[in-house]
């Protein structure tokens, strides 16, 4: 198969939040760019929140338009369910070696009608976007809002029965399809390859991930997202409506045991923010919230955990050692309570159903693909972190996003920003061979 | 009518007469969040008897790239020549629909949206039956609306590329390096005499514990070294006109009284016979009517503050001649901009008299003038001795200024209290803690916290280390200030500090301590001269605001004005700098092309109705918008209004006065109102469920 | 009241401005708190543009109460909101010659965030005509309001 070749200013690794507004900030200024996303759609970690602090926003309704922009862009060439293989510095460039996974659908025909899914005999349960817990046909549309919006076949499951060849109307499945190997050159490339949570089995004082109504913050995202699986909050064990529902805060965060001494940032404000969509979704439920130091940062938050209180979610101060479970599985939590005469007490509480607010682990491995260090928390480290946060040692290569260490959306933002105009930068200068390295002309300084 | 004759018509922004509007009216389901209340198939479908509707579709998420598509097949196929859509917000999707047409062929113009989730389903649950009626009249109002809309096209304007940064410190820095770099001219104004802001006062930053100057001094080297930048310092805007891509900024540039540096300077300063506090050291020392700040200033040479000077000419006398100019006078200069940068920073949080003992007890500092004393540069060479003695106990109190309650805490002029997170001063606490271990080992330290928010990379490692150092903690709620009073005279400190403590018994306790250190918030700094120029609004925690705290924070509601670091709410360093690299990101877009494009909502007169009354350019607020122009005609003579699109706001002032109904705001016409009121209040016709 | 009125439930229009009650109301949906559903609020970029006329004509058409949410001194127009209280208060005058109850036409500063404001505004429109009814029509100096504006298209809709 004859090698696509693509020729951009500049390579963005990752289509969450951060690589698209890179990308988008890039391609306004004028660039040429190439955004590569592994999963089948764009969108990232931000497509499967509920809702955004301290807004309330939802977060598909703000998401879907920056995906939409982005897959939309004149200057912006997207290539989902792609891999990027190698890359090899190329004069004051690169050549990127990708590969596009074979979604055994030609992306060109299909036009996301479904009809492959609705005749598919077979499902599997296990749908990354809905953290398990529900199931997906082997062909599928990866979820409502996708972008691109097209089908593709969870190859290792399927049977080949052949219905979804007869249901497409326009002949698009196609199971010869190989893998498609694309070669990018690019002047610059930028990483915003994000991270990952903490695994729910990862501590095992909180049950390893075996209490069934023990569940990750992810996961009540995707329960309390209008295009969650149930539409509403229910417990996984008997599919319940909890009464009482407890976060566990710094479960994979500050925590010595597991190796990650940093604060993963967003995990207050998503408990808190969660905890004010429950008493929307749940008046009568009773929530508590178990944390060490409330960290409400940011423009707005303080005002919102205020709020919250004042709505009448308990916050507890107090680190959660141990969760267990009684006869009916409902969670018992163990916890050091200093109360509010400041009394130091170990006490056990029943909730209906306990969610841990788990931290942010740095996605992918960048240090062994793009060969950029990366610090002791395993992200990405750079030479000059205050004034010049996106620029790593690599010259030609930036970072933006979560790729830095742990951040909120808002932060990702600027961080995009700050990625795109230290790109732009580089491309302009003669480092980035945009243009012969100029004499400098007398300086025009006027001082007072 | 011949295709040619259409075109041209539709580029003269008429719409053609005959050409029948073929509307496309789509209902979204919005995942359940309008469809669970509004009927929106019903809707749809009631919506497609009406007269002019071609097609009418719900759809679960209109915004999706399905949704999108179908617009555009309705478009490319059915011939769809409007486009009315009811969904969410307006103000989420519009741009979004907009774009859609633009694919399709059709001028984005040509669409009109409907609220129907914020202003239907969501506040409408309970009358579900009620709510798909509400639906359908604002639907068919849209419909109205749209039998009568005209293609606009955006107003183009010229841009220079060129940006002005108002401030001098980081962020303004670390913008105009970026838009420099990117090959645009950059204008950087400087209130103060010397470049750096805040962050020159700083000893180190966290959380790399460099030092702040040396740190700094790097990023000013590569301003001063970009050909691009225009730098004046002891200058403020003084005014400004003109609009996005355009603006003549008036500059008004203070005297600094000395040209260039000499080596006698010392000796020029010591001969001043005026003492002031001096700001940099935030009144730990004194300095001159002629002084430099500090050491490795830029720019280096001395200036001289006019406000204490008495012109005496002492220094004149010292100095190697025609260096010193007290006769000097300010000027004032214009720039011609596309785009302005807001960097106007931020001002520690000033405690009320009283508050924890500020200002009633000598030994009662804050976190910036602790800075200036652990700084070796500082007022005690950067010994930790207060009052000629070395600290041996030390209370650092959190979130004076910050996190405040109403009735508890004192409000500022406006009324409110700080009840925002000033996001920096935990870290930077600790981190002065670790610069105390460091000078006095066997000092105690007390960090009074409410909580810890040490949030960012490697800022925990600063409380691990805290912990590690003997710091003790005591954790206190908003509603019980600590608090400060001095001890009797025999103490061996000066000041005791009563803090009930939540983190051990929840008992009150006392500590001794020779220096009380007030971890102050921040506020922004006082910049109501540039929002009345600029037109730009603070939020309520009185920081500049931004369009959307969450997907587009450096922007704000002005188009070509932009927010960089502290001006628009707290932040340390490096988020300072990629606020102001993302805020020179968005000026690069907008004005790189050397062109802005503006929405068409502008006044537009009919000619053939406009009789000449004048009376639109009386009532017209805007300077050169609309004016009576003479026109001659088989030799005839008459007058006729004349709009400048570009200084037209769309304030629509002029169309409710004019006489003829020769005026309208473009896209938001008289006419296109009057039949959106009759179309909601008219009978629709009858739909399933209706009885 | 007269037959007419009856059977049609009464009416109120929101002419709200983009910068300030449009953005209002949004926030009112974001917050899920109810209203009723006989309100009917039409975007607008400055309430400056329309003439008394515009409220006469929408009174006439089926309009019981009409509440301008302009954004008072945050418009973004220089002008606008001294413009708007002035055409409001020359409408007044040309209410009373209809008989038409003042009440029935408000001007109310609804700012972007303005949750309570808004609310307020609406339930003291709904408890208005819960007091005085709808428009009694047609109104009862009818010369003064021409049968048809120019550039409309009217009656458009007929059930059957």
């Amino acid at each position: 198969m004859p090698t696509e070749h693509i020729k951009v200013d500049a390579l963005v690794v990752g289509g969450g939040i951060a690589g698209m507004q890179t990308a988008l900030d890039l391609g306004d200024q004028g660039y040429q760019v190439a955004l590569v996303e592994r999963q089948s759609s764009i969108g990232g970690k931000m497509i499967d929140l509920s809702k955004v602090f301290p807004t309330l926003d939802c977060c598909s309704c703000i998401t879907t338009p920056k995906m939409s922009a982005t897959a939309h862009h004149d200057n912006i060439n997207l290539l989902t369910y792609s891999e990027i293989e190698s890359i090899n510095r190329n004069g004051n460039g690169f050549t990127v070696q990708v590969t596009k996974k074979p979604r055994y659908v030609r992306e060109d025909d299909c036009t996301g009608c479904r009809s492959c899914e609705l005749v598919c005999p077979l499902e599997v349960s296990e749908d990354e976007h809905e953290f398990g817990r529900t199931s997906h046909r082997i062909v599928y549309v990866p979820f409502s809002t996708a972008v691109p919006q097209k089908a593709v076949v969870d190859i290792d499951n399927c049977i080949f029965c052949g219905k979804c060849i007869q249901a497409c109307p326009s002949d698009a499945i196609d199971f010869t399809q190989q893998p498609e190997p694309v070669e990018i050159e690019t002047r610059s490339i930028v990483l915003a390859t994000g991270f990952e949570t903490t695994p729910i089995d990862a501590k095992k004082e909180y049950g390893a991930g075996k209490l069934r109504n023990v569940i990750s913050g992810m996961m009540m995202e995707r329960l309390l997202a209008p295009t969650g699986p149930y539409g509403r909050v229910l417990r996984p064990s008997d599919g319940k409506m909890p009464a009482s529902i407890a976060y566990v805060q710094c479960a994979g965060s500050r925590d010595q045991t597991l190796g990650v001494t940093y604060c993963s940032r967003v995990c207050c404000m998503y408990a808190i923010k969660q905890a004010m969509l429950l008493s929307g979704a749940l008046p009568l439920a009773e929530i508590t919230i178990y944390y060490m130091d409330i960290r409400t940062f940011g423009k707005g938050y303080e005002q919102f955990y205020q709020n919250a209180k004042a709505m009448g979610v308990e916050f507890l101060k107090g680190k959660v050692a141990r969760i267990t479970e009684d006869a009916d599985q409902n969670p018992i939590v163990r916890v050091e309570l200093i109360d509010e005469f400041g009394k130091t007490r170990v006490t056990e509480r029943q909730h209906d159903l306990v969610v841990l607010s788990v931290g942010l682990l740095p996605g992918g491995n960048p240090q062994a693909k793009f060969g950029v260090p990366v610090g002791e928390d395993g992200f990405i480290q750079v030479p000059d972190y205050n004034v010049f946060p996106a620029v790593t040692s690599q010259p030609g290569i930036f970072v933006t996003g979560t790729a830095l260490g742990p951040m909120d959306i808002v932060d990702s933002i600027m961080m995009a920003g700050a990625a795109a105009s230290a790109t732009a930068s580089y491309l302009e200068s003669s480092n980035g061979s945009g243009k012969e390295a100029q004499s400098q002309p007398e300086r025009s300084v006027e001082y007072a | 009518m011949p295709e040619e004759n259409v075109n041209k018509q539709a580029q003269a922004g008429q719409n053609p007469k005959d050409e029948e509007p073929r509307i496309g009216v789509y209902v979204c389901n919005c995942g359940g969040n309008i469809g669970d209340v509004v009927k929106c198939d019903m809707v749809a479908q009631t919506l497609g008897k009406l007269p002019n509707v071609t097609v009418a579709h719900s759809n679960m998420f209109m915004c999706s790239d399905p949704g999108q598509k179908m617009i555009a097949d309705d478009i490319k196929e059915k011939g769809i020549n409007r486009v009315v859509i009811g969904a969410c917000s307006i103000f989420l999707h519009e741009q979004t629909f907009r774009r859609t047409l633009e694919r399709a062929g059709l001028n984005p113009y040509l669409y009109y949206h409907v609220g129907l989730r914020e202003q239907v389903s969501w506040v409408h649950h309970g009358t579900p039956k009620e709510a798909t009626e509400k639906s359908i009249r604002m639907m068919a109002a849209g419909i109205a609306k749209a039998r009568n809309m005209k293609p606009l096209e955006p107003v183009r304007l010229p841009a220079h590329r060129h940006a002005l940064v108002i401030g001098g410190g980081v962020a303004g820095l670390r913008s105009a390096l970026d838009l420099a770099r990117r090959g645009l001219q950059v204008t950087l104004v400087e209130k103060s005499h010397y470049l750096g802001g805040r962050m020159a006062q700083w000893e180190r930053v966290f959380p790399t514990n460099e030092e702040a100057r040396p740190l700094l001094k790097r990023l000013i080297d590569q301003v001063l070294a970009e050909p691009n930048i225009t730098i004046h310092t002891g200058a403020q805007v003084a005014g400004a006109k003109g609009y996005v891509g355009n603006y003549t900024v008036t500059i008004r540039q203070q005297p600094r009284g000395v040209r260039g540096t000499f080596p006698n300077e010392q000796g020029v300063m010591d001969v001043c016979p005026i003492k002031q506090r001096c700001e940099f050291n935030y009144g730990l020392s004194t300095r001159k009517a002629i002084y430099r700040p500090y050491k490795e200033c830029v720019p280096e040479g001395l200036v001289i503050d006019w406000e204490h000077c008495t012109k005496c000419g002492e220094c004149v006398q010292v100095a190697p001649e025609g260096m010193i100019n007290l006769e000097e006078e300010a000027h004032e200069f214009t720039v011609e901009v596309g785009a302005v940068v807001l960097a106007t920073g931020f001002q520690p949080y000033e405690p009320f008299y009283g508050e924890m003992g500020w200002k009633e007890y000598p030994e009662v500092i804050t976190l910036p003038q602790l800075h200036r004393l652990l700084d070796d540069e500082g007022p005690s060479d950067g010994k930790f001795y207060w009052n000629g003695h070395p600290v041996r106990n030390v209370a650092l109190i959190h979130c004076v200024g910050s996190r405040q309650v109403e009735g508890v805490h004192r409000a500022q002029m406006d009324g409110e209290v700080n009840n925002y997170c000033s996001r920096v001063c935990c870290t930077a606490s600790l981190s002065m803690a670790s610069l105390i271990r460091q000078k006095a080992p066997d000092a105690k330290i007390y960090e009074i916290y409410e909580d810890i928010r040490a949030y960012g990379r490697w800022h925990e490692d600063y409380y691990t280390r805290a912990s590690k150092n003997n710091v003790t903690f005591l954790r206190y709620y908003a509603e019980e200030i600590p608090e400060v009073r001095r001890a009797d005279e025999k103490a061996e400190n000066p000041l005791l500090v009563k803090v009930r403590d939540h983190l051990t018994w929840g008992e009150e306790i006392e500590i001794p301590v020779d220096l009380v250190v007030l971890s102050v918030g921040m506020m922004p700094n006082p910049v109501q001269d540039l929002m009345e120029i600029f037109k730009v609004t603070p939020g309520s925690d009185r920081f500049l605001l931004e369009v959307h705290p969450k997907l587009r924070p450096v922007e704000t509601a002005v188009n070509g004005v932009v927010l960089a670091g502290t001006a628009q709410g707290p932040m340390n360093i490096q988020e300072s700098c990629a606020a102001a690299s993302a805020a020179a990101a968005k000026v690069s877009a907008l004005i790189e092309q050397a062109k802005v494009e503006l929405e068409p909502y502008v006044a537009h007169v009919d000619p053939d109705q406009c009789q000449g009354s004048g009376e639109c350019v009386k009532v017209c607020p805007q300077e050169e918008a609309i004016e009576l122009k003479t026109f001659s005609e088989n030799g005839r003579t008459f007058q006729r209004a004349v709009v400048t699109p570009a200084n037209c706001n769309g304030c629509g002032v002029c169309v409710s006065v004019c006489p003829n109904r020769a005026l309208d705001v473009q896209g938001w016409r008289l006419d296109e109102y009057e039949a959106m009121v009759e179309a909601i209040a008219a009978d629709i016709p009858a739909w399933e469920g209706a009885a | 009241m007269s037959t007419e009125t009856e059977n049609r439930s009464a009416k109120i229009l929101l002419l709200a401005t983009l910068s300030g009650g449009y953005r209002g109301a949004d926030m009112v949906g974001q917050g899920h708190m109810d209203y009723p559903p006989n309100t009917y609020i039409l975007p607008v970029m400055s309430a400056a543009i329309f003439p008394p006329k515009f409220y006469i004509d929408a009174f006439n058409k089926g309009f019981d109460a009409i509440t301008v949410m302009y954004s008072g001194t945050d418009s973004p127009y220089k002008g606008e909101s001294e413009k708007t209280a002035e055409i409001i208060n020359e409408t007044y005058g040309k209410m009373k010659e209809l008989n038409l109850d003042p009440r029935r036409l408000r001007l109310a500063a609804i700012c972007t965030v303005c949750v309570r404001p808004f609310l307020e505004e609406v339930q003291r429109a709904e408890k208005l005509l819960e007091e005085i009814g709808s428009v009694p029509r047609p109104l009862t100096k009818p010369q003064a309001v021409p049968a048809q504006p120019a550039g409309t298209q009217g009656g458009i809709f007929h059930a059957n």
